[in-house]
């Protein structure tokens, strides 16, 4: 907070004192009290990433480099084109700070916000996908109030306006005790000519600007400033910076939005979120090269008396602005009266380039429209942590227990037991899209009906092993997530992102955010994934304890199937068929959830990710999947392949016998082996007939694939060539799996 | 005569687009969706009301559409037997408007769940259970926080059997885990007295596509189907 003199008076401000200067200069006069307002919201790290452009800025350009990449970062949303004249676009974005005070209605605004973004490019929403990161549940009542409702503040929005959930992952660790994160992401699907209808730009000069759908009350000023601090114990008395959702009202402008679209008259489309009216009439006349004369007291409030600052900054809910011909005007109101949606016309767009804002006769505003986007920029210092040589250095000690007990333990720990309790309260099936559902694949397929095409979408990352190492945790969290859609079948189309990371002021932080950034440009550059958006959270970290949480940088991938008859699904089959892994297990149990549930230990070395080795195995899968030659996969994730040979055992009851000599290239511990997480394995299951054909293909792209064993009709797992032989009950596998959380959650 | 069906859009559904998908796409009728506003009963032979949260759910599930000029129009076909069926949120919308007995509450649970679960005909008379036989077990799925139906007058429905559907396991019995949500004796759907109406909490629209189903089943299609000849035989 800096305090600043403004027309004599005394003004708190959330910006340096340089940039209250800067703003200055920029006017060539001291602001006005609104101005001030907006300067101070629009440069925030929230809207303007000071701090991580400068990092960002290492990215691909991603829409001049793919040709099917229709938007890149910058926009709303990225979009990408599919075939068949259909565009999908989608983003991310984090909701950590109104949620981690309020997480009903801070969960649920997240995805309010999420769906607007990718409705203001001219879309349907279809579906959401949200990871999410709590403290431990096991004895902390705070973490299961903040994921009960979290879980729930989600599912009642995504639920009635009827956009399924069909995806996320959830990570529970002590350093999200006091700053869980919530993200969330939305896809939507429409035709090429609908995003072209609705550009975030107010391009043209004499278009009416309208303000539609929920009023504009007081809830919710300065949200974007209070996301761009970190959480202390007076953030409780922030609650009315967290606005109030209204999903009822964002169905009826989804509705609304998408037949004012097909009328043909809307040109420009601009949703209002963080930084409310400022931030959105701000960057469509900015980004269109216009000027508008707007009137505030067009404004329909939540409540009288409501000042030029408040309503400009008000980040109330379910707000879209539309820019639209002056031909068409009364066949679009027509429209959102039709859904009986409030709307006002606020003004007009100009040549001036400059934001004419009036509360009766007093100009509120008078800045260049490009003004609140011209922020300063920040280079931050960076350093890697001290603490992380005795962090890498830890050993591990010898199984405390029979390996046998530790899996059990594992498969039921909170990390890795089966999520089925969220997914049961989000309904992942509304829009009849859904072909692999929540719990039965590795990532959520959806089909586009009227084609032969099928997306698939997942999301994660492992915060544990970006803890360790941010640059390899990052391209491991690249390899996951992609790993996840190939299992399905599907091949990676473009990549979004949502970095949560600590405070960028102290170097420690930044450090982790700038590696992760590095780790995920080398790996899609070489890999050849478009990043189309992106979102930063930075000051998740905590003022009280001084700790940061574990570097989070979630990365949600897209990718398509073409062909109802290449979609691939994680159960194996039929009791014969042989059970193969692809890649090979390194000695990597840093940041394994082997070490955290049975060592209580949080080092060691994490997995490293080899670009050309995953590349190589991908290919593999493809031609694999082309010559029909798999069954199921799964690729190997939290726990080790045991795990995910057991989790493909569950749905049709299946058992398989084990013989691991011959995998143990390495001369692994027993452990080791076992639990280490070396990311970009998959677990297969093939036909005995193939398996000559399979090992012949796979030495053509020199993968190391091996067969683990045979898949029976008894319901038992049973492992050898360990120094201790490990049988494993199936169904009591199952229960253990399936009971953790609402053992905790259901008192 | 082509059969015209029409599908509800009352502010805030959300299956609505999914039904006419299905009426259209894959049982192949003609199949219109219409804002509830504009709803005119003189133009359809049978009418869906879909599901999602009309009017948000806002007071109580369902009870604003029930005072929606549609309903008006939908009493209509009610009083002269065309068929018409309420889905879900749908169904919810019929027993507020008392086109149907009864109530739905809150799941037992107090939570919302999704997921595929079974159904057992009990009744296979009505408008849209003609092409089922009586003891069929459907594979069906829910989503939903207030399907828990009650009624005071049990008895009086065993008696005119106006319980269609009930929940039950794979094999057909109805045990407690069955019940996703607490519904008395297990009821998942009811008919009225002239069995030209019903509602359920299931979705058959969702379950009529091989593709979307976990068992590649389409008991979904028999409802529809059901119904297109129940109007056949009506027009005749």
């Amino acid at each position: 907070m800096t305090r600043v003199t403004l027309n004599g008076e005394k003004v708190d401000v959330e910006m340096t004192s340089d940039e209250f200067e800067k703003v200055k200069e920029l006017l060539n006069r001291e602001p006005t009290i609104t101005e001030l307002g907006g300067f101070d919201v629009m440069w925030s790290e929230h809207c303007s990433y000071k701090s991580s452009r400068p990092k960002l800025k290492l990215f691909e350009d991603a829409e001049a480099n793919y040709d099917y990449v229709l938007a890149g970062p910058g926009e709303d949303a990225g979009v990408i084109d599919i075939g068949d004249g259909y565009a999908l676009a989608f983003r991310i974005e984090s909701h950590n700070h109104p949620s981690a005070i309020e997480p009903y209605h801070g969960a649920a605004t997240g995805i309010g916000g999420i769906i607007r973004d990718v409705l203001c490019m001219g879309v349907r929403p279809i579906a959401l996908l949200d990871p999410l990161r709590f403290g431990r549940l096991q004895g902390n009542p705070h973490s299961q109030w903040l994921f009960k409702y979290v879980v729930k503040g989600i599912a009642d929005y995504g639920n009635c306006t009827g956009i399924p959930t069909i995806g996320g992952e959830v990570e529970f660790d002590d350093s999200f005790d006091n700053n869980c994160i919530v993200n969330v992401a939305c896809i939507g699907l429409g035709t090429i000519e609908d995003f072209k209808h609705a550009p975030s730009r107010a391009y043209n000069p004499g278009d009416y600007v309208i303000l539609m759908g929920g009023s504009t009350g007081r809830d919710g000023i300065h949200g974007v400033t209070f996301a761009s601090r970190t959480l202390t114990e007076m953030s409780e008395a922030d609650r009315p910076a967290v606005q109030i959702g209204d999903p009822f009202t964002k169905k009826m402008i989804i509705e609304a939005t998408l037949e004012a679209i097909k009328t043909g008259y809307v040109r420009g489309l601009k949703d209002l979120g963080g930084g409310g009216l400022t931030c959105a009439t701000s960057e469509l006349t900015g980004d269109g090269n216009t000027g508008a004369d707007l009137d505030l007291r067009k404004v329909f409030t939540g409540e009288p008396g409501m000042t030029s600052y408040e309503i400009m900054l008000s980040e109330s809910q379910e707000r879209m602005a539309f820019i639209v011909k002056p031909e068409g005007l009364e066949t679009v109101l027509n429209v959102f009266k039709k859904y009986e949606v409030a709307h006002a016309v606020i003004g007009k767009t100009d040549d001036s380039k400059v934001l004419k804002i009036s509360d009766g006769d007093k100009l509120a505003v008078n800045i260049p429209s490009k003004a609140l986007s011209e922020s300063p920029v920040f280079k931050r210092a960076e350093k890697r942590p001290e603490y992380l040589d005795t962090l890498l250095s830890q050993k591990t000690p010898e199984p405390p227990s029979s390996l046998k007990e530790i899996i059990e333990k594992l498969i039921a720990s909170e990390n890795i037991c089966s999520k089925e309790w969220v997914y049961r309260q989000y309904d992942h099936e509304v829009g009849v899209r859904s072909v692999v559902k929540c719990g039965d694949g590795d990532s959520g397929v959806l089909r586009i009906i009227g084609t032969n095409k099928y997306i698939a979408a997942s999301v994660g990352v492992n915060s544990k092993h970006c803890y360790l190492d941010p640059y390899e945790g990052a391209k491991g969290g690249l390899v996951e997530i992609c790993g996840n859609i190939i299992a399905n079948g599907a091949k990676p189309m473009a990549m979004v992102n949502c970095c949560n990371f600590g405070n960028p002021e102290i170097p420690e932080s930044f450090w982790y955010f700038s590696k992760a950034v590095e780790g995920m440009n080398d790996f899609c550059r070489t890999l050849r994934i478009p990043i189309v958006g992106g979102n930063v959270s930075f000051y998740n970290e905590d003022d009280v304890s001084k700790t940061a949480i574990k570097a989070t940088p979630q990365i949600m991938i897209v990718g398509l199937i073409e062909g109802v008859e290449n979609i691939v699904t994680l159960p194996f089959k039929e009791s014969g068929n042989e059970i193969l892994i692809i890649g090979d297990t390194e000695a990597e149990l840093g940041g394994s959830e082997y070490h955290a549930v049975i060592h209580a230990l949080e080092g060691g070395i994490p997995p490293k990710v080899d670009e050309e080795k995953i590349k190589a195995r991908w290919n593999l899968l493809f031609e694999l999947y082309q010559k029909k030659l798999i069954r199921a996969n799964h690729d190997i994730n939290k726990g080790g392949f045991i795990i995910t040979i057991a989790e493909m055992c569950f749905k049709n009851k299946l058992g398989a016998d084990i013989d691991i000599s011959s995998y143990n290239i390495n001369n692994l511990r027993d452990d080791e082996l076992l639990f280490s997480e070396t990311v970009g394995r998959f677990v297969i299951e093939t036909s005995p007939k193939d398996y000559d054909k399979i090992l012949d293909i796979a030495e053509k792209y020199s993968v190391s694939i091996r067969k683990l064993g045979v898949l029976t009709n008894k319901p038992q797992i049973n492992i050898s060539g360990l120094n201790q032989g490990i049988n494993l009950n199936v169904n009591n596998m199952k229960e253990l799996y399936d009971s953790t959380i609402p053992n905790l959650m259901e008192i | 005569m082509t059969i015209k069906i029409a599908v509800i859009q009352f502010p805030g559904a959300n299956c609505d687009l999914d039904a006419v998908h299905v009426l259209n796409n894959v049982i192949g009728v003609d199949t219109s969706l219409v804002w509830h506003n504009h709803f005119k009963e003189a133009d359809f032979d049978g009418v869906v009301l879909p599901g999602g949260f009309s009017f948000g759910d806002y007071l109580r599930a369902g009870i604003i559409a029930a005072h929606s000029p549609a309903l008006d129009e939908a009493r209509i076909m009610l009083k002269d037997g065309r068929p018409i069926i309420g889905i879900c949120n749908g169904f919810q919308i019929l027993t507020e408007a008392e086109f149907l007995p009864g109530a739905l509450l809150q799941n037992e649970t107090l939570k919302f769940v999704c997921k595929w679960i079974n159904i057992k005909v009990l009744n296979n008379k009505t408008a849209f259970t003609q092409k089922m036989k009586k003891d069929d077990v459907l594979a069906i799925p829910i989503a939903h926080g207030e399907g828990r139906y009650y009624t005071d007058n049990l008895k009086e429905l065993e008696e005119n059997e106006q319980i269609v559907f009930k929940y039950s396991t794979e094999s057909g019995n109805y045990k407690a885990e069955a019940n996703p949500n607490g519904s008395l004796e297990n009821i998942a759907g009811i008919c009225n007295l002239e069995q030209n109406c019903i509602g359920l909490m299931p979705h058959p629209e969702r379950a009529s596509e091989t593709i979307l189903s976990p068992q590649g089943t389409t008991h979904g299609q028999l409802f529809f189907e059901s119904m297109i000849e129940f109007i056949k035989r009506r027009i005749k």
